[in-house]
């Protein structure tokens, strides 16, 4: 049967079709509709009138706003770097095991991820709570025998936070990397074993370049999740200094929904949408480039 | 025959009908989760029970604070949510602005037996919007308290031979009551150090017997108010330094060191009564007493907010008006019945109840009823009430003040600085 070059485009479009017009109404719509939204002075809900670029030169001129990217972007840093790099390790510990014991240590790895964010954070703050946490027994070994309040201690909030997230959301990433891993074939390893070649060498010259791309994915997705970050420190800082720790997309609903600015709200939303996106393919470009040495 | 079937199927198809229409559903949020909420559930039980068969209140608690006002915000504009919802007074300029509370008509308040003289003046006032018209019905009035231990303070020759703490009133004299305490190896004070919503109760207090006021003429903290503010948080953070009390205690673990012994006294809510009443019911709890916060300045004053019952004002789907008069005949029901509410610990806003002899005999809540007379309300402004500006200053500014972490004056003049700048 011959095929037209113009059966194959209709065929073609055809099948797109319910993906595009989904993918238009949900998010194309909604992102212009945002846009002009953010060019408005209208509250949380209603119209409002056109105002042009006022609400981004107020974003410019907010400190808090500033505050909120900061700490968007070191979170950012503590939290996606070491959660590739451990989910790494943890993959390569957990392939060299076998049979029953390799199910039993993944699916342990993997538990957290299955619980919502509100379990995640009772568990830690009941775990850490200064008065009667049992995570305190630790702590006062590095304190000084001194009780501390994690997450009430600016300085510590941040890796606390990070350390949570990491804990919660590992198994994602280690079940990437396993995928991966299982994709190099044992014969390379036996060759340059043959060949004298030590385990480090091994990782260096064999795993790791070829479980560079799962690498790339693993990190983009993580930095990409963790800039949108809000569930966690929300959380943890209900009832302190929520100012001093607030995130982007914390910042957006304190103007959303609490100071009732909804063009506020979508112009901070604009600028985190472009940061992600401007962030997300400068990081892929270089390190794709750092991989095609 | 055909017949008789069609008649049998119509005739049990009424009967359905009118069975499902027999009983209608309220749906009902509220944010009632501490000890007091406990009352709430019987009292819902008790008058589900009562009304079985014609209206059924589907009641659900959410969580205290930004989740449950967010939560509302988010419902009423896509025209969601429930029928009645609780609301803090202290709130209500903020939901009005917001579009959240539907207005009540003196109609339909007075159809379901609604009088504005059953409630005082002050209290019936503060769920109306600068419009002037009524968008909500006060159920109680409530406030922080100060419970103790008296086996503690009576170590430590703190208690009268009334049973009542001695010698707390002056805030040089509290600071060395602290001080004995702490000598006898006991934490003299525990309150929730990492909360806000705790800040603000015992600041706005602590500033209110100095005769300060937190916001004048869309000024806040103008004039000396800001050194009355400078003190009031120097006290707070005296207490801490000292060692009185704990600093960053959580919430439940301020009440948890009260309950165990650990603490003699605990400032909180008088939502946390039937907490400690249920418990020492059980004969987990030592011998405990209420009163009114201390006068530390100039005269008594204590923080008090208002629990009130509003119908939300939902976008294109408003509660009808047959639902919205069985709703106004539910919140009439609840304020004859705030007897039982009392239990939770608050005073009851509906006079009848509030005035009545067994309100006066009833035990905590008669120990420190005095406070109403002396309760200070949340300024009005859209910045303020909970989950409000307001309170996110008290976190941000009054708590790390009280926990070391910041000077007084700072704190203070930031807190200013902040709320003024928000005023715009």
């Amino acid at each position: 049967m011959l095929r037209s070059k113009r059966t194959e485009i209709l065929a073609a479009s055809m099948l797109m079709a319910p993906f595009a017009v989904t993918y238009g109404v949900l998010f194309i719509y909604p992102t212009i509709k945002m846009a002009q939204l953010s060019m408005t002075n209208a509250p949380l809900i209603g119209p409002g009138k056109w105002v042009g670029f006022d609400n981004y030169f107020r974003l410019a001129s907010d400190r808090l706003f500033s505050v909120a990217i900061w700490n968007t972007l070191y979170f950012v840093i503590l939290s996606v770097i070491p959660s590739t790099l451990i989910g790494l390790l943890v993959a390569l510990g957990v392939n060299r095991l076998k049979g029953w014991l390799q199910s039993v240590v993944l699916a342990a790895f993997f538990l957290p991820y299955v619980l919502p964010v509100s379990v995640v954070f009772r568990i830690w703050q009941w775990m850490c709570d200064k008065d009667f946490g049992i995570a305190q027994h630790v702590i006062q070994l590095f304190n000084d025998g001194q009780r501390l309040s994690i997450f009430r201690t600016i300085p510590l909030f941040m890796p606390a936070v990070a350390v949570v997230t990491i804990w919660w959301l590992i198994g994602f990433n280690v079940l990437l990397f396993i995928a991966g891993l299982r994709n190099i074939s044992s014969e390379i390893y036996e060759a340059a074993q043959l060949d004298g070649a030590g385990r480090w060498t091994q990782f260096r010259r064999i795993t790791w370049p070829l479980i560079w791309p799962v690498t790339v994915l693993v990190f983009t997705i993580q930095m990409i999740l963790q800039l949108k970050i809000f569930d966690q420190v929300y959380l943890f800082s209900q009832g302190g200094r929520i100012d001093t720790t607030i995130v982007m997309v914390q910042y957006i609903l304190k103007q959303a929904f609490q100071m009732n600015k909804g063009g506020l709200a979508a112009a901070a939303s604009m600028v985190l949408f472009v940061l992600i996106a401007a962030l997300s393919v400068l990081q892929f470009q270089l390190l794709r480039a750092r991989g095609e040495r | 025959m055909i017949r008789k079937v069609l008649f049998a199927t119509l005739a049990s198809m009424a009967l359905t009908i009118s069975a499902a229409r027999a009983e209608d559903t309220i749906v009902w949020w509220d944010f009632l989760s501490g000890g007091d909420g406990v009352r709430m559930k019987t009292m819902l039980d008790e008058f589900n029970k009562e009304h079985a068969g014609k209206v059924k209140i589907d009641a659900t608690t959410l969580e205290w604070g930004v989740p449950f006002y967010t939560k509302v915000q988010t419902a009423a504009a896509t025209g969601q949510g429930p029928d009645i919802m609780t609301y803090h007074e202290s709130r209500m300029p903020l939901g009005v602005s917001e579009g959240v509370v539907s207005p009540l008509t003196p109609e339909e308040l007075s159809a379901a037996g609604i009088k504005p003289s059953d409630f005082s003046p002050a209290n019936w006032k503060a769920a109306q919007g600068p419009d002037g018209k009524q968008y909500g019905v006060p159920l109680d009035i409530h406030s922080i308290i100060l419970y103790y231990n008296k086996d503690l303070l009576k170590k430590a020759g703190l208690l009268g031979d009334d049973g009542k703490p001695k010698g707390l009133d002056g805030a040089a004299n509290f600071d060395s009551a602290l001080a004995k305490l702490t000598a006898n190896g006991v934490v003299g004070l525990s309150t929730p150090t990492a909360d806000n919503a705790t800040m603000w109760r015992i600041f706005y207090t602590l500033l209110n017997q100095q005769d300060g006021q937190f916001l004048k003429d869309g000024k806040f903290l103008d004039g000396d108010n800001l050194d009355k503010a400078t003190t009031a948080i120097a006290e707070m953070q005296k207490w801490v330094k000292s060692g009185g009390t704990p600093a960053k205690t959580e919430y439940p673990a301020s009440i948890a060191l009260f309950t165990s012994g650990k603490a003699a006294m605990h400032i909180n809510g008088v939502w946390e009564v039937p907490t400690m009443v249920d418990l020492a019911k059980k004969g987990q709890l030592f011998d405990w007493g209420a009163i009114q916060i201390p006068t530390f300045y100039a005269h008594p004053a204590t923080w008090a907010d208002s629990h009130s019952f509003a119908i939300p004002n939902r976008q294109g789907n408003p509660v009808d008006p047959a639902k919205r008069k069985l709703v106004l005949d539910a919140i009439h029901w609840f304020n004859e019945h705030s007897l039982e509410w009392a239990g939770g610990g608050h005073v009851p806003a509906y006079l009848p109840v509030q005035e009545s002899a067994a309100f006066k005999a009833l035990k905590p809540n008669s120990d420190y009823a005095s406070l109403a007379k002396t309760a200070v309300f949340d300024p009005v402004s859209v910045l303020a009430g909970v989950a409000s500006p307001v309170y996110d200053a008290a976190g941000n500014y009054v708590m790390p003040a009280m926990n070391g972490e910041m000077a007084p004056a700072d704190a203070a003049k930031q807190m200013r600085d902040d709320l003024q700048g928000q005023a715009k």
